[in-house]
């Protein structure tokens, strides 16, 4: 490493530690590059794969108004997808590029998204537990040090706070709803509830790229510090109204005032990561059948556009 | 209710469906348009279609009793009075934005006479519905004419699509049972005026996109009759709703 | 060729006392659908007066820090019958709010988007100036006037799109917390 470049690297990071942010065209070392475009992209995909297990609820939705919602949600998961994309073709990498690594399963995403939904309280689920881990996240990366990441996770932040609160709405009713709806709300929350901590990734002590992430502003807590966090307001909400965590371990522990969830099942996380989930095959199938049919339509309007120019 | 009104409860129930029907099939391709941007775009016009079904659903409670919820789950097939256009599925993009483009030009037409109606709700919710169709019917009648111009495959499927749509846009202007009895009162316009001022912008643009229209017979039926697809349709629906029927949601 | 098609940089005015401000791109085939798209991917919620596109490879950006890296980097052959053109100019002109970045600033006339920054940083001042963009005018395509009722006040009528509409979450949270 020779001297421009050590200086380069200690003003770049002096930048950061004044609380700049870091734009298109800024001088950043390749690593950062790299690091953000993993991650915006792995973010993007989520999002977009996302879409799926609710969009398939909304063709079934029992209530006008619930319908309407459901479809502003997915739609706004595609924004979001957009405003990721956005962000990461900022740092030099096209769509095309993370499409086709995300098409021929090259490109990982949010695990969460291999779960099946099997009843319509998985929608309400989803958006209270689900989006509520994806908040907490997503307030962190607002803080990000590169300027086109802070700004969609910003506006992302903004347009999720619904996405929570319209499922807690439904939850909510459910739990104090007929005998049925109670069952489904509860049979939810046992399937959701250990997906969704997985969520903020491996313990802290598992993951080697939190140290280099924090340092560089992309990062401002670990995974376990989320997560505690996440665990200790839902678990009273859920208590609240007679729901049951599926966790015969959890403990409040009035020393701390933290609740003490039981041991994680990893080896189940890591089989769903690598991609054996119950419904990667069948998600990644959709998304490339819609990437195909799609084809002619998209050539149609270049083709257009051509002739016009 | 008065003659008049029964009348009136009717045309708002057909429509509502209208609307409801077609945010279903629009909504069928969240997830899988053909980009991104698309999706979000057509999510949008879903949602839209969707506010207006619930607006002329409650004109039509306010006169005939009953919520907008129970008329749109708990109803069989033969009693929605949805034109058939509008229950087709959704098939390919080409076939979508053309049954959208048809319609909103249909609903412009509809809308710039609704908008005066002696009915003042009715004339309001009219307003404000075409408002949104306005902007519906730029969007769609910029892909028309983009895939209908685009390349050999966009033309011949909006083609294919034109011809299968066609005999289906003569419903739209088909008069209800009770037609008479609103177009007296000034309440809506005559179904044959809406349908020149329909023809008047859809023949140019289908022609301006090197489409042809097919000589088709022109069968006209009542909106009372539907196709096995509609049965499909809300058997999915309404399926939800249906498990639990004492239930809110 | 199979692509996601161009980028299009979108400019949202939220109200008319405001500056268009970069807010992100879409991807689209030409520049009426880009508007079009732009509206729907970037105006599903409040407020927006008016939207402009532009595509994005016509647009000249420069940083504070590439600037300063390369004091030659105005130098350049100008061809002499290159004609005078109108050049937008944007700034990013804050580090602290999260949601800033170029802002429209003023016009100049130039005769290539190198000079046309230039003649910018000499009218506008170079301090406290991060980010400097450059688009041509006749690259810009813009929502036009009086269609504010059908492009932009449906987003507003959209309410359940809103937290507010659902109620307190943080209530049972706080109510929650109290009892333990």
């Amino acid at each position: 490493m020779d001297n421009t470049y050590a200086q380069k690297l200690a003003e770049f990071e002096a930048r950061i530690a004044r609380g700049e942010k870091i734009e298109p065209g800024d001088w950043m070392p390749e690593e950062y590059r790299r690091q953000l475009i993993r991650m915006i992209s792995q973010h993007a995909h989520s999002e977009i794969v996302g879409m799926l297990p609710e969009g398939a609820w909304i063709t079934s939705a029992p209530s006008l108004r619930r319908k309407l919602i459901l479809i502003a949600k997915v739609q706004d998961e595609a924004g979001h997808g957009q405003y990721l994309y956005h962000a990461a073709e900022t740092l030099g990498i096209t769509r095309e590029e993370m499409l086709e690594a995300l098409l021929t399963g090259r490109a990982k995403y949010s695990s969460i998204f291999n779960y099946p939904t099997l009843t319509w309280a998985d929608v309400g689920m989803i958006g209270w537990l689900v989006d509520g881990a994806a908040i907490k996240n997503q307030t962190m990366l607002a803080h990000c040090s590169y300027g086109p990441y802070s700004r969609a996770m910003v506006r992302i932040c903004a347009e999720e706070a619904f996405h929570q609160k319209q499922g807690k709405e439904m939850i909510v009713k459910y739990a104090s709803g007929t005998p049925a709806q109670r069952a489904m709300a509860q049979d939810a929350l046992n399937r959701w509830w250990w997906p969704s901590l997985m969520m903020f990734g491996p313990h802290d002590a598992d993951s080697p790229n939190s140290p280099q992430l924090i340092r560089w502003g992309i990062k401002t807590k670990t995974n376990d510090e989320l997560r505690q966090e996440f665990v200790d307001e839902m678990v009273p909400e859920f208590h609240a109204i007679g729901l049951q965590i599926p966790d015969p371990d959890l403990k409040f522990d009035p020393a701390t005032g933290h609740w003490r969830i039981g041991p994680i099942d990893w080896e189940h996380f890591w089989q769903v990561v690598k991609g054996n989930g119950p419904m990667n095959a069948e998600r990644l199938a959709a998304r490339r059948k819609a990437h195909e049919e799609g084809r002619w339509v998209r050539e149609a309007l270049a083709a257009y556009a051509a002739r016009m120019a | 209710m008065t003659e008049i009104e029964r009348a009136l409860a009717e045309k708002l129930l057909a429509l509502a469906d209208d609307e409801l029907i077609l945010a279903h099939r629009n909504s069928e391709w969240t997830g899988h348009a053909p980009i991104l941007e698309e999706d979000i775009a057509l999510a949008n016009i879903a949602q839209d279609e969707l506010g207006h079904a619930m607006l002329y659903y409650e004109l039509h409670c306010a006169l005939a009793g009953g919520t907008p919820d129970r008329l749109a789950f708990f109803r069989e097939a033969a009693d929605f009075r949805n034109v058939q256009l509008v229950e087709l599925p959704k098939g390919d993009w080409a076939f979508t934005m053309l049954r959208q483009y048809l319609f909103d030009a249909y609903e412009l037409a509809l809308l710039a006479q609704l908008t005066h109606s002696a009915h003042r709700p009715l004339a309001e919710v009219a307003a404000k519905v075409r408002n949104e169709e306005l902007y519906h019917y730029k969007h769609t009648g910029a892909w028309v004419r983009r895939l209908g111009l685009g390349t050999e495959e966009s033309h011949c499927r909006m083609q294919t699509a034109l011809n299968e749509l066609w005999p289906y846009t003569a419903q739209l202007f088909t008069p209800g049972a009770d037609e008479e009895v609103l177009v007296k009162a000034g309440i809506t316009p005559p179904p044959a005026e809406v349908r020149e001022a329909w023809a008047a912008k859809v023949l140019p643009w289908l022609e301006a996109a090197n489409l042809s229209i097919p000589l088709a017979p022109t069968v006209t039926l009542r909106r009372a009759e539907h196709t096995p697809h509609l049965t499909r349709l809300l058997a999915e629906m309404q399926s939800v709703a249906r498990s639990d029927p004492a239930a809110e949601w | 060729m199979d692509t996601q098609w161009p980028r299009w940089e979108v400019f949202k005015q939220d109200d008319p006392q405001q500056p268009h401000r970069s807010i992100g791109t879409v991807h689209a085939p030409d520049a009426e659908m880009a508007l079009l798209i732009a509206r729907d991917v970037h105006v599903r919620r409040p407020d927006c007066a008016s939207l402009w596109v532009a595509r994005a490879d016509c647009i000249t950006a420069l940083t504070a820090e590439e600037i300063a890296a390369d004091p030659n980097w105005h130098i350049e052959n100008i061809p002499p019958d290159a004609p005078m053109q109108l050049y937008l100019i944007f700034q990013k002109t804050s580090q602290r709010r999260a949601m800033t970045y170029v802002a429209h600033v003023g016009d100049v006339e130039a005769r290539s988007p190198r000079e046309a920054l230039r003649l910018a940083m000499e009218r506008f001042g170079t301090n406290k100036v991060f980010v400097w963009w450059a688009v041509p005018a006749g690259a810009i395509t813009r929502s036009e006037a009086g269609v504010e009722a059908s492009w932009f006040a449906p987003a507003r009528e959209k309410k359940y799109k809103q937290q507010s509409e659902y109620g307190d979450v943080g209530g049972l949270r706080a109510k929650v917390r109290r009892n333990l």
